[in-house]
């Protein structure tokens, strides 16, 4: 069991910095699959960036549970990240 | 039929409104006032800039003139040349009718930024008491985006954004009733009042409110979210070059190279974009590298109405060589679906697409945001006042404490400083170096000390005597100006100076404002101790 305020600090981490790596993998990852010229791709994945992070951010809170929370972070990000760099790697 | 039960997500949406848009509210409250005001910078520059009308009717230059043009591009290159030869960059604005000064900008070779005002006529340095040494307006719309703090300060407003953003969708998620909350107001119910009119301001003005965050993150978009740009190119230089169709900026060689005569490029340059140039670049001049760009005439009256604004023209030298690199014609559209929603809302942001009846929009609805902000954070602490929730354990009433100062110094001391800066504008003598900097020092000066005051004072007395304070400053006002500068309400409207009138005439009418919240303030402490009174009153009756 953590304290309270460890797991209010532990649950903003996920949901700022949690959060930030979500919405960078989305971008990463929207870049590297939209069916657009390089600058639209990049333009556009970087722009819905802010529909993921506030997002992110509600799912965070939306129960009280830290270890929930940042499985739900870095999970989806590492698997975007991991699908973007293996197609950068195809394609090049 | 109210329905009070409260769902887990419910319940974790409404702590999550109330503890995010406590922290985030202080900071909300700077960026929506601030770039309220920034709104009409112009405005406010004109008004801090009083001199401005006696160098205009006496200069012999002609903004319309291509000779006055390429001479002032001429004395912008000596200047520079003698001040900061092998600089990282040289950037100048050329004089126009609003603005009768040649302006530099630099950058040394570190990168340290300074800046010097020329006389068109005689390309020398302008003396202070000719044109008065001021930020103007423009201090509003930098504490409104970076705090003066630079990328960090884009950085933490950015954050509060995102948090405002995220304060938004959990105030609409905890609000059922979110229509019916449009035209409840019960006035002189305390607690209830301040939910009502928190409610009413945000959810009448909720579309703007969601547009201006997200527009806001969107004019950043490259630095807030630069993951894509890193993964596919290899700088966001080379990002941005693909983006404008222009060329890529070229890398310093380090070796020695005088930059060759700019003002005859510059002629080519108009020639070349058929209009006529308002601002030159020089990026590292002395190196062999260097490139000299000009940027034609921002026309703001043609463009009216339009969102996705055309390029102004531009064309781009080597500085050295004077070999022509890049033209891009005036009126040449952004292509791309993605870019072209960004630059639309770029516009949208900077409210510059529709003159001033747009600008008032925006002035009114910011100006609403700020009181949703305002009063949220107040309820806050009126809701703890009648019922403490003991949250914070031993600690409560002091974590109280912290917050009643804050509001009282982000909100009421904001103000203050906002009008005290249009005091230390006439105030300030004119001779003093860095002048421009002193301004904004004070204003942060004047800042921090009603959060000192706010510290030293119990919270009623704090907001009433800050608000008479604001409201003294800003009903003064045409009292300080009349005896610095000899102008005040009734000149301007004379001289039909409708801009700088309205200047003044807006913080008459927000002085009036915080007199009458001030007096309603002092009714209602005093109705309360009243109140306080008779129950001890009736206990100690009970007891007796």
């Amino acid at each position: 069991m953590t304290s309270k305020p460890v797991a209010i600090s532990l649950q903003a981490l996920a949901a700022i910095f949690g959060g930030y790596l979500l919405a960078s993998a989305s971008t990463l990852f929207l870049s590297a699959i939209l069916p657009l010229s390089k600058t639209e791709a990049v333009i556009t994945a970087s722009l819905f960036s802010f529909v993921v992070y506030p997002m992110a951010i509600i799912w965070v809170y939306a129960r009280q549970d830290v270890k929930r929370a940042w499985l739900g972070m870095v999970m989806p990000s590492v698997i975007l990240i991991a699908i973007a760099w293996l197609l950068s790697r195809g394609l090049s | 039929m109210q329905n009070t039960e409260k769902t887990p997500f419910r319940q974790s949406m409404s702590a999550l409104h109330t503890w995010g848009s406590l922290i985030a509210g202080w900071m909300l409250f700077v960026i929506f006032v601030t770039g309220s005001i920034g709104v009409f910078d112009e405005p406010v520059s004109h008004w801090m800039q009083p001199e401005r009308a006696a160098i205009l009717s006496t200069m012999d230059y002609d903004p319309a003139s291509a000779a006055d043009r390429q001479a002032a591009v001429g004395k912008a290159q000596s200047y520079l040349q003698q001040v900061e030869p092998n600089g990282h960059l040289w950037f100048a604005t050329l004089p126009d009718l609003e603005d009768p000064a040649i302006k530099l900008f630099w950058q040394d070779a570190d990168e340290n930024p300074y800046q010097a005002k020329l006389h068109p006529d005689t390309g020398e340095l302008l003396p202070a008491a000719v044109d008065r040494d001021t930020e103007g307006g423009h201090h509003f719309v930098h504490m409104h985006f970076e705090l003066h703090s630079g990328t960090l300060g884009i950085w933490i407003v950015g954050f509060f954004t995102l948090l405002m953003l995220v304060a938004l969708i959990s105030g609409v998620i905890i609000h059922r009733r979110i229509f019916k909350d449009f035209f409840t107001f019960r006035s002189r119910k305390g607690q209830r009042s301040w939910l009502d009119a928190h409610n009413a301001s945000g959810v009448l003005t909720l579309p703007f409110q969601l547009m201006i965050a997200f527009t806001g993150l969107a004019v950043f978009v490259s630095i807030y979210m630069p993951a894509a740009i890193f993964a596919h190119y290899d700088s966001p230089g080379a990002f941005f070059a693909e983006v404008f169709e222009r060329p890529v900026p070229r890398e310093m060689t380090h070796q020695a190279a005088p930059v060759a005569d700019i003002s005859q490029m510059f002629a080519d340059a108009e020639q070349a974009m058929g209009k006529p140039g308002q601002f030159i670049r020089v990026e590292h001049p002395g190196d062999s590298s260097a490139t000299f760009t000009v940027f034609g005439l921002f026309d703001a009256e043609a463009l009216q109405g339009r969102l996705v604004l055309p390029s102004s023209g531009m064309a781009e030298f080597d500085a050295v060589t004077s070999e022509q690199r890049h033209v891009e014609a005036p009126g040449a559209e952004p292509q791309g679906a993605a870019f072209r929603t960004q630059r639309a809302m770029r516009t949208l942001h900077f409210a510059n697409f529709g003159g001033y009846t747009v600008r008032w929009l925006y002035f009114l609805l910011g100006m609403t945001g700020a009181v949703m902000i305002a009063t949220g954070s107040i309820l806050f602490m009126v809701k703890r006042r009648q019922r403490a929730l003991k949250e914070f354990g031993h600690a409560t009433q002091r974590v109280y404490r912290v917050v009643d100062v804050l509001n009282v110094a982000a909100i009421s001391g904001l103000l203050i400083a906002c009008v005290g800066y249009l005091w230390i504008n006439r105030l300030l003598p004119l001779e003093i170096t860095g002048r421009a900097g002193w301004e904004v020092s004070l204003f942060f000066a004047l800042w921090a000390a009603t959060l000192l005051h706010s510290a030293l004072r119990p919270v009623n007395q704090a907001w009433r005597e800050q608000l008479l304070a604001f409201a003294a400053l800003c009903l003064l006002l045409p009292f300080v100006n009349a005896f610095t500068v000899g102008e005040h309400l009734l000149s301007y409207l004379y001289e039909r100076d409708w801009r700088a009138a309205g200047v003044e005439l807006t913080v008459i009418i927000f002085g009036l404002l915080a007199l009458k919240t001030a007096q309603k303030l002092r009714r209602k402490t005093a109705a309360n101790d009243r109140q306080a009174a008779s129950v001890n009153n009736e206990q100690v009756g009970v007891r007796g």
